[in-house]
């Protein structure tokens, strides 16, 4: 905040920083950075997990962080420009007659500094974290691809699909055992579909001639939802079905009861 | 141009009284010969195709009916160009002649009053009107048709219209507002507006104008035709193989789009090379207005990126009707190609949406806080740094495609960047309101919703550019409001914003200005309820286009549609003021709000050649404030 200003500065860097913050707009800026930074803060902590549906796999778990964390992030960042915009506005100008001209302000190399090479640190924050996170899960993938149950996921106008091979059974809906990766063959029988199984937070188009594939680790027991997040046609809204996480006995049970064996 | 300047400073010859074939031709005529040229090509076309089974005629294929449709609407297109008379100066080139200057001169309208807007007439300010009126037709159209997909979904199970009306209307409303929103500032304000800011006499090539206009018009009624043969069902995206797969209806999408890449061609290179030709004595690159700068940018990326949506079009329509398989995987196509066609032009082109707008509002703000434009160079730097990346990062609507997961890393980190040009428009912008007092009036409104929509939408696009939060986000409702939050809250707010500033100099009175204030609160309010809902409904697992939803979903929807009635409204009383002001309001002054840039320099209404002497410059038109 303090670059805003270097124009006006008087000679010691101690009286300049007194004498910038001692200013009522500076003061007021300061004090709507605070409130807009707080309420960014707030939005992404609260909202977000209140809105977001259960974390059934760590997948989802990295993407709701990264929403949660990149608002809190760049909540000062966001306040900054707020705060200026809202202090403006509380000094506005009303009536017929253009105010009177302000300071001749033409740049601030130090500010556009300062502001160019905050928003490149921002910008490097989001996408280390990005890659990390990307990098994290190919090579979780990778190691757990012998372990990984494997499920071919078929889209079809207007229904899903799961055949799993190992088990020798075809079913609609998507049952998966707890703590076991799974790896999601995909493809489609026609147009592109998405294979979006929501609470795993994971996703993947369905081509048609051509396999995708998915992994993910559910981590959590309870029901899920399988929806198609590509516009497929007529019935695209209606094209999702239910499944459940569930315990190791409770899935060998399942299979059983669809006449398949284990694996 | 030389017959222009001939035509004020020697004494202003009489239109050709000789009433010659060009003066004969106008919109109507142009609707008969689309007409003809339409029906001659529908029956010619049928005639060719119709086989015979023991003399009944049997049904056409539906490929021999695509080739049927499209041929009428490109006929239609061509007829009524020809009819409003768009080829008799190619044609009079290709003989060796030209216009004669009285017929250039009755092409630029002199002295036709109304009538001219209806004509193919040349004078970049009618062309501005006609872009303008075009823009808010559009808007409307596009706007009722968001109004109808949110009274379907204000409750889970409404069957308000039925699931092929809804994906039309999915479509149709994505399609009619990217027009609009492409045109929406370049189109009324880059044309009649910033001529006049460079010190031009018109544009540089003011036939192709006319032309860019018409032809966009031919293609409002071929998109019309959409809901005539059964709607689309593919979204504006278009996605195949569904393309290839839809009926009739989709044709009229194809033909839509093939048109409008011709006029965006067209009007990209007049733009451009207007204001790198035709810039006044004196007016260096570091003294063009900023909005001038950003509408070049803007049709600059548009140049290479709609031939692209062009060609996937034709490649579609291709597919539909002569069964090449570009994009169907069953023939040894992909549905991939058509997707990187498609965002190659796709990611472009919502920065060809943005910049004009940012640009408008950082033309207003100088003016309205009386100080500098803070860091021009910034300025430009933000834009031509958007421009410059924008090219790079089309597959990030491609991450959950399964195309080349090994890309998505790379195209993360050009994505990403892209937050660093785009930090510097939000420091340019409250940088200039810095210690400034801002004069609150309706264009200056706009510039503070802008920077609390664009910032919304900004943060919201970081997350949506990170692929482990995107394998969550992609294709749900988070999407939709994230795009609405850019493409309206920020552009359009712009565009507002720059409506409300120039209307004077357009129609020479002042917009109602209590109208206009409660049509800003109402859509800015309503506006930013809607997708709130939507971001709620997204981050709560709901996918995109859908018609119908599960119970969970009841609130986030329901405060969508409320916030949508809100939107409505208050666009409603924003139309009613642009048209009770354009006869009824205050009249303008010459300057209403005491700017210095050239617009403001021509009284109302503007001379057919703009300014009688060449002004010249000698600085930049942000010369506000004291001290230095």
């Amino acid at each position: 905040m303090a670059d805003h200003n270097a124009e006006e500065l008087a000679p010691t860097p101690g009286d300049r920083a007194t004498r910038f913050f001692k200013r009522a707009d500076v003061q007021q800026t300061t004090l709507f950075f605070i409130l807009w930074t707080a309420l960014f803060v707030v939005l992404g902590l609260f909202f977000y997990p209140k809105w977001m549906p259960t974390i059934m796999s760590v997948e989802m778990k990295s993407a709701e962080a990264i929403m949660i964390w990149f608002t809190v992030i760049s909540a000062p960042v966001a306040a900054i420009v707020l705060a200026v915009a809202t202090t403006a506005f509380m000094n506005r100008h009303r009536g017929d007659t253009p105010p009177p001209d302000g300071p001749a302000i033409r740049t601030n190399g130090p500010v556009v500094a300062v502001w160019t090479i905050t928003s490149l640190l921002f910008a490097l924050v989001a996408i280390v974290w990005g890659l990390t996170e990307m990098n994290a899960q190919a090579v979780a993938a990778g190691k757990d691809a012998k372990s990984a149950i494997v499920v071919e996921v078929t889209g079809s106008q207007w229904v899903w699909t799961f055949n799993y091979p190992a088990q020798g059974i075809e079913t609609h809906e998507l049952n998966l055992p707890v703590g076991v990766p799974v790896t999601f063959n995909v493809k489609s029988a026609d147009v592109n579909h998405s294979f979006w199984p929501v609470q795993l937070g994971v996703k993947i188009d369905a081509n048609a001639q051509v396999t995708t594939v998915i992994h993910s680790l559910p981590n959590k027991i309870g029901p899920i939802d399988v929806k198609c997040a590509e516009l497929c046609g007529l019935y695209h809204a209606y094209m999702e079905t239910t499944g459940e996480i569930q315990s190791a006995s409770d899935f060998d049970a399942w299979v059983t009861a669809q006449g398949g064996h284990k694996a | 141009m030389s017959t222009l300047d001939k035509a004020h400073t020697s004494s202003r010859p009489v239109p050709n009284p000789k009433r010659s074939l060009i003066t004969r031709l106008h919109m109507g005529t142009g609707v008969v010969v689309g007409v003809i040229f339409a029906a001659l090509a529908y029956y010619a076309l049928k005639a060719s195709l119709l086989t015979h089974t023991d003399g009944v005629a049997d049904p056409l294929s539906p490929h021999d009916n695509n080739i049927v449709l499209l041929g009428t609407m490109f006929a239609w297109s061509i007829g009524f160009m020809a009819g409003i008379g768009a080829f008799i100066g190619p044609w009079r080139w290709m003989i060796g002649k030209d216009l004669t200057d009285e017929e250039i001169l009755y092409l630029a309208g002199d002295g036709q009053g109304v009538k001219r807007y209806f004509k193919y007439c040349t004078d970049h300010k009618v062309v501005g009107i006609q872009y303008l009126v075009g823009v808010m037709t559009l808007l409307g159209v596009g706007g009722t048709m968001a109004m109808m997909i949110r009274t379907n979904l204000a409750r889970p199970g409404g069957h308000f219209i039925t699931a092929t009306v809804y994906n039309s209307l999915v479509g149709l409303h994505g399609i009619t507002m990217i027009i609009a929103m492409i045109i929406v500032a370049t189109g009324p304000f880059g044309n009649y507006i910033m001529p006049i800011m460079i010190g031009a006499y018109d544009m540089a090539f003011p036939r192709l104008n006319a032309l860019s206009w018409w032809v966009l018009f031919t293609a409002i009624p071929v998109l019309c035709s959409a809901w005539f043969l059964g709607g689309i069902p593919t979204g504006w995206t278009a996605y195949a193989p569904l393309s290839i797969q839809a009926g009739p209806g989709m044709n009229a999408f194809l033909a839509t789009i093939i048109i409008f890449a011709v006029s965006t061609a067209v009007a990209g290179a007049n733009i451009t090379t207007t204001v790198i030709a035709m810039r006044t004595k004196g007016m260096k690159w570091n003294r063009v207005p900023i909005f001038v700068i950003g509408s070049t940018i803007s049709v600059a990326l548009a140049i290479p990126a709609f031939p692209t949506f062009m060609v996937s079009m034709i490649m579609t329509a291709l597919d539909r009707t002569y069964n090449t398989g570009f994009f169907d995987a069953n023939m040894g196509g992909s549905g991939w190609l058509y997707s990187n066609l498609f965002w190659i032009m796709g990611h472009p082109e919502v920065y060809v949406i943005l910049i004009p707008g940012v640009a408008a509002l950082m033309e207003i703000v100088p003016v309205f806080v009386r100080k500098p434009l803070f860091s021009y160079t910034a300025a430009v730097m933000g834009f031509a740094g958007i421009a410059g990346l924008s090219i790079l990062v089309w597959a990030h609507h491609m991450y959950m495609a399964g195309w080349a997961p090994s890309l998505n890393g790379p195209f993360m980190v050009t994505t990403e960047m892209i937050s660093i040009p785009t930090g510097l428009l939000f420091l340019v912008l409250i940088g200039t309101m810095w210690r400034g007092k801002p004069w609150m009036k309706l264009p200056m409104l706009s510039v503070f919703a802008f920077l609390w929509d664009f910032m919304i939408g900004g943060i919201t696009g970081i997350y949506l550019s990170d692929v482990p939060a995107d394998s969550y986000l992609h294709g749900s409702m988070f999407v939709t409001a994230h795009f609405h939050f850019t493409l309206m809250g920020a552009a359009l707010t712009g565009a507002i914003g720059g409506l409300a500033y120039w209307y004077p100099k357009m129609t020479g009175r002042m917009l109602h200005e209590r109208a206009g204030y409660i049509s800003f609160w109402m859509v800015q309010i309503g506006f930013n309820v809607i997708f709130f809902g939507m971001f709620m409904a997204g981050a709560e697992g709901q996918p995109r286009r859908v018609v119908d939803y599960a119970a969970l979903f009841r609130n986030s929807n329901l405060i969508s549609t409320i916030g949508a009635y809100s939107v409505g409204i208050g666009m409603i009383i924003l139309l009613w003021a642009v048209i009770h002001s354009w006869t009824k309001g205050k009249i303008a002054p010459m300057n209403p709000w005491g700017a210095k840039t050239l617009e403001w320099t021509v009284p109302y209404p503007v001379p057919l050649t703009n300014f009688d002497e060449l002004p010249v410059i000698t600085s930049d038109p942000y010369g506000y404030g004291k001290g230095k």
